[in-house]
């Protein structure tokens, strides 16, 4: 009478996410008053209960519902990813959204449920389920950017990114079409047997389109139009979550299709390659001009989806995908922390209506905050790449899989990017340590929930960055665990 | 197999065409054979027969479009249930408890909905405060 | 022999000790001065404990530690020193303690960082010295950057901010290539680990292809030539050596710069000699261009500080030249002046800067006369313009007569024309010396300054020993780093069957596109 108890149970996470969200949402019409901390509450126990059960499904390997899922070691990692990155930016949301005055259930109730997207994405095995995970996390995050009603710039940012978005969802399910009219299935594990002659050229389009839509998620050039003004718009919690999240889901979906699809690694080898280089240099190049940080970290989240695409090229080129997968996982984890972490202090900095964005207000920051400023400054070194921090052992992995792929003149672009990039990332960091102190406004302290998000990603950072071993043999375990061509 | 897909569909076909082919021949004998007389009275749109007052083209309160958007979502989740209908009695148990949670889920947010007085036609106001 | 963690323990100390620092009360200042000093001459006592146990003859890596780090790639923590890095350490170790005694008093702000900032920088270049893996070099060269960007960007002069950008991203483009190339060389051999590799390419049993060798040794030459700098890739050097805080400059000249040539020595020409021996020619006009063009380029600054910085362009080349000379002699010859120019350069800017904490300008039209206010600092800035031109019975004798002397067997035509930059290097230094020191006292300012303190007078004297002891007992130092010296070109021999495989290699088209 029900479905299989393991299927259930590999199920877990999901199931957990979406009942505290329907909770929450509940919760909001039918509590008034005191309840901030109750909602608070809430989301973080649901979200971090969602991570501790993730280990239901590492225990529990092998496909669920009917072969819809398939819980390996792969999707069990963007699990964590994921979940970790959903659990750290409700809390780092609670205040900012205070100081917005937003602070309803809703809001929560939508991180949970585009995380429960994200993680469908990350076990399907079957592209209708991939399908609906993407469209519950698109649809979740359009209402999200536009969270602050009464902000113009926030509403532009979800109207673009629903318009977009709808527009790349709907190449997504062509692209699921026409693939079904080429193998006959949607399961990816059965697209493995040979087509029947005549049925190629549909197969290549509807890979294709599938690229497409998943590369606008993702945000490759070109179809990276929409970031910047998207991420600037919306809230920055938000802002924090679809730069880590969604894309490690996007990626991960990537992954699968190219791991499991034969023809997919062939055929789209030259087009991730060349969106590679082009991310790379549009994403860094744009970066520099920027004076807004906020809008330079959605450039710079677009360079750094083309250093990811490299070691997904890496993946397609080679006929052993680990190294390309293991690096791209190993990266996602290392990104979403980075990347988390410098959204959360913008926004705590920012301070009420996201006021204080331009590079100009960092002046000084080293001399009156200096711990929180030595944060963000670590983050922007990740980010960079340099030794010691994650950023760096991120990258040492894609150049890796690139090299072992042979691809070296993909490399040699990335290093050139790396240093293009070093510009803004430094520029920012002269700023906060070599400029005098910006006298008209005094940042605001840091609530605990921040300083408390800060430095989990901080100490991730530095984890990531000094002791690998651990983390990657997670990553090459969850690549190895991928069906294979 | 393309024979059988033109045999199967040709009478949906023929049907379409037909009923298109109609339509067009009757809007256009009628203006080719019909008398034109325009008035003012004749020109304004047609409301029910009442004299139409103002402009057409006034913003509508957002209360429509909400009401519109709920009837959507609610309707479209009931096409789930024809094929679950379908193939209740191969699905025994297991489909009843998983419509069953389909539905609660549904039920949830239709109490949300009302709780937020998306369905109150007239807010009070304290609800409305509660809901900005 | 059993393990020891001396290297350990004299890399990571400095950097240990930042926590005392950070346990003190941010201002202060006089306790973070002399715990940061405590922990400078600690570790200075430390690493003279390398001395006492260095083996002589040995050509090997000693006080060698060895630790799995991350598997996958093998990476291990290994450390090692031989006779080429182990002065290169002790200089670092030197170094350092004088460039906090001469940042007592001119740095005011942000104290406890600015000495932080030199603690972690010993560390992060102890670490490049000592390292034999590749992964581990790399972690080092680049951690390195950033106290030193600070130091430039936050202590520095005017034109800080300019000069710190433009050392890190000039360095960064170099080093991120060479990090490309390590990974590649990783692919191509299978290991991290410099001695594991060197041995494999020695035995032949992993060749490289002549075009592999040269884009490799073009990746690693790069990144070192923009930290020696080499001519063409100079020019962030005089920027930042003349924004850069006193201390940031004794560093920067005294041990960063040997960074460069270090890695030359110790990668580009064991790792791929072939590419070596086609690229010197150019590499040693190059250098000889250096050499002559940088002194050309001091003799007409009106800044002393950026002359210094020039003479180090044209000192920094006739390390290089005696590099590529290819011959044991000039190795070490390049090795001493490796030395030698940490030191006198390091005590030239040791001067300057206590000239700026005077006047707090670095024109040399600012001064003039100042022999008789300052009959001590005057005297010693005499001593050390001559050891750096090249005197004999001071350092920098010894290192350029090696050098000249190793070229001179290879090719006559570069030793001569090097040697012209020995007579350029006496006339702008003794010119410049002229004009600060002799002659009328113009200004009325300079009449009452101050000679040098106790402070600084333990300094100078320190160094000005130093650089006597390596005039006169030179052969305290030879002798250690003779067998490594000499060792270098054993390790770059390879088999006769090499030569053969590496015609079949390079016929084997390059896969670059990486289509399957």
């Amino acid at each position: 009478m029900f479905p299989p108890r393991q299927d259930v149970l590999r199920l877990m996470p999901e199931i957990i996410l979406s009942l505290s969200g329907i909770l929450l949402m509940l919760i909001e019409p039918f509590l008034s008053g005191a309840r901030r901390t109750l909602i608070v509450t809430l989301a973080a126990l649901g979200s971090g209960l969602a991570l501790v059960s993730t280990i239901y499904p590492a225990t529990l390997p092998g496909t669920a519902f009917s072969g819809l899922l398939r819980i390996d070691g792969f999707s069990v990692f963007v699990h964590v990813v994921v979940e970790a990155v959903a659990f750290l930016v409700i809390i780092g949301s609670a205040d900012y959204l205070d100081r917005e005055k937003i602070q309803h259930g809703e809001y929560y109730a939508l991180v949970l449920f585009a995380t429960v997207g994200m993680c469908v994405m990350a076990g399907a095995a079957e592209l209708m389920t991939a399908f609906v995970g993407l469209e519950t996390s698109s649809i979740s995050t359009y209402i999200l950017a536009g969270y602050r009603r009464d902000v113009p710039r926030s509403n532009e940012s979800a109207m673009k990114y629903f318009l977009l978005g709808s527009f790349a969802t709907a190449f997504f399910l062509y692209g699921i079409a026409l693939l079904y009219g080429a193998t006959g299935t949607t399961q990816l594990a059965r697209m493995t047997f040979p087509t029947t002659p005549g049925r190629e050229r549909l197969l290549d389009l509807g890979l294709g389109l599938m690229l497409v839509g998943l590369a606008f998620k993702i945000a490759a050039a070109p179809f990276q139009l929409w970031t910047p003004d998207v991420y600037e718009g919306a809230p920055t919690p938000v802002t924090a979550l679809m730069a880590s999240g969604p894309k490690a889901a996007a990626f991960a979906l990537l992954l699968r299709i190219l791991a499991t699809v034969g023809a997919a690694g062939t055929f789209w080898f030259w087009a991730l390659w060349v969106s590679a280089a082009l991310t790379m240099f549009v994403g860094n190049l744009a970066a520099i001009a920027q004076s807004n940080v906020k809008r330079m970290l959605a450039y710079s989240s677009i360079s750094h989806a083309g250093y990811i695409l490299v070691a997904l090229a890496a993946a397609a080129a080679s006929d052993q995908v680990e190294l390309g997968v293991a690096a791209v996982l190993y990266y996602l984890a290392v990104y979403a922390l980075m990347k988390l972490g410098a959204f959360i202090f913008v926004s705590q900095l920012g301070g009420e209506s996201e006021r204080h964005m331009e590079i100009d207000d960092f002046r000084g920051l080293a001399v009156r905050q200096p711990v929180a400023a030595a944060c963000f400054a670590l983050f922007l070194l990740s980010l960079l790449g340099l030794p010691v921090t994650s950023g760096f052992l991120g990258k040492f992995y894609i150049f890796n899989a690139a090299l072992a792929s042979r691809l070296i003149w993909l490399a040699v672009l990335l290093a050139i990017n790396t240093v293009i990039a070093a510009f803004y990332y430094l520029r920012v960091i002269v700023v906060m340590y070599m400029r005098q102190p910006n006298q008209t406004w005094p940042p605001a302290p840091m609530p605990w929930a921040v300083t408390f998000v800060l430095s989990i990603a901080a100490a991730g950072t530095f984890y990531l960055g000094l002791f690998p071993g651990r983390v990657m043999a997670l990553a090459t375990q969850a690549a190895l665990s991928l069906p294979g061509r | 197999m393309s024979g059988n897909l033109a045999q199967a569909y040709a009478p949906l076909l023929i049907h379409l065409l037909v009923a298109l082919g109609l339509s067009a021949i009757l809007l256009i004998l009628s203006s080719l054979i019909g008398q034109h007389r325009p008035t003012r009275e004749k020109m304004q749109p047609y409301e029910c027969g009442i004299t139409p007052v103002g402009d057409a083209r006034e913003p509508f309160d957002v209360k429509f479009y909400l009401v519109a958007m709920v009837f959507i979502l609610f309707d479209v989740e009931a096409v789930f249930l024809y094929p679950w209908a379908y193939v209740f009695r191969e699905l025994r148990w297991f489909g009843f408890t998983e419509m069953l949670l389909y539905i609660l889920i549904l039920l949830a947010g239709y109490v949300y909905l009302w709780k937020k007085g998306a369905l109150d036609w007239n807010p009070s106001k304290t609800q409305r405060d509660r809901q900005t | 022999m059993p393990p020891s963690y001396l290297l350990t323990s004299v890399t990571f100390l400095p950097l240990a000790g930042t926590t005392a620092l950070f346990m003190l009360r941010a201002d202060d200042h006089e306790w973070i001065r002399r715990i940061a000093l405590a922990i400078s001459l600690f570790e200075f006592a430390l690493s003279l404990q390398l001395l006492r146990g260095f083996a002589l003859t040995s050509a090997n890596y000693q006080f060698v530690e060895f630790r799995n780090w991350i598997p996958s790639p093998p990476i291990h923590y290994h450390l090692g020193i031989d006779g080429i890095s182990l002065f290169l350490v002790l200089l670092t170790t030197f170094l350092t303690p004088i460039a906090i005694l001469v940042s007592w008093k001119s740095i005011e702000q942000r104290v406890r960082a600015f000495f932080i900032s030199l603690l972690v920088l010993e560390t992060g270049t102890i670490g490049v010295f000592v390292s034999l893996d590749l992964f581990q070099f790399f972690l080092f060269w680049e951690v390195m950057l950033i106290p030193m960007y600070f130091l430039i960007g936050i202590w520095g002069h005017e034109r800080r901010i300019y000069a710190a950008i433009k050392f890190i991203l000039y360095t960064m483009l170099g080093s991120i290539l060479m990090l490309v190339a390590m990974i590649w060389l990783y692919e191509l051999s299978g290991s991290f680990d410099l001695p594991q590799i060197q041995s494999l390419l020695v035995s032949g049993q992993v060749a490289l292809s002549f075009q592999t060798e040269l884009l490799l040794f073009a990746a690693f030459f790069l990144a070192f030539a923009i930290k020696v700098p080499l001519f063409p890739l100079h020019t962030w050097l005089p920027d930042a050596h003349t924004e850069a805080p006193t201390a940031g400059s004794v560093i920067l000249a005294g041990v960063l710069l040997k960074m460069g040539t270090y890695g030359m020595l110790r990668f580009c020409l064991p790792l791929f000699p072939e590419a070596a021996h086609r690229f010197a020619p150019y590499v040693a006009v190059l250098a000889i261009i250096g050499i002559i063009y940088g002194a050309l380029v001091a003799m007409v600054q009106t800044d002393l500080k950026r002359l210094v910085a020039y003479s180090s362009v044209s000192h920094l080349g006739f390390v290089v030249l005696g590099l590529f000379a290819f011959d044991p002699t000039a190795v070490q010859g390049a090795l001493y002046q490796m030395l030698n120019h940490g030191i006198s350069t390091g005590a030239l800017f040791v001067l300057v800067g206590m000239l700026y904490d005077r006047r707090h300008t670095h024109l040399i039209r600012e001064f003039g006369g100042l022999a008789s206010p300052m009959p001590m600092i005057a005297s010693l800035f005499l001593f050390v313009s001559l050891a750096s031109a090249g005197l004999p019975m001071l350092n920098g004798f010894v290192g350029e007569f090696l050098i000249l002397a190793g070229t001179f067997a290879r090719n006559v035509s570069w030793a001569s024309s090097a040697a012209v930059g020995i007579i350029l290097s006496a006339v702008y230094l003794l010119w410049a010396y002229q004009r600060v020191f002799f002659g009328d006292l113009i200004y009325e300012k300079n009449r009452t300054l101050a000679d040098a303190d106790r402070r600084e007078c333990v300094v100078l004297l320190a160094m000005a020993v130093l650089i006597l002891w390596m005039g006169i007992g030179s052969v305290s130092f030879t002798r250690r780093t003779e067998a490594s010296a000499r060792n270098v070109f054993v390790l770059m021999q390879r088999p006769q069957a090499y030569n053969a495989r590496a015609i079949l290699r390079s016929i084997e088209p390059l896969r670059s596109g990486g289509v399957r």
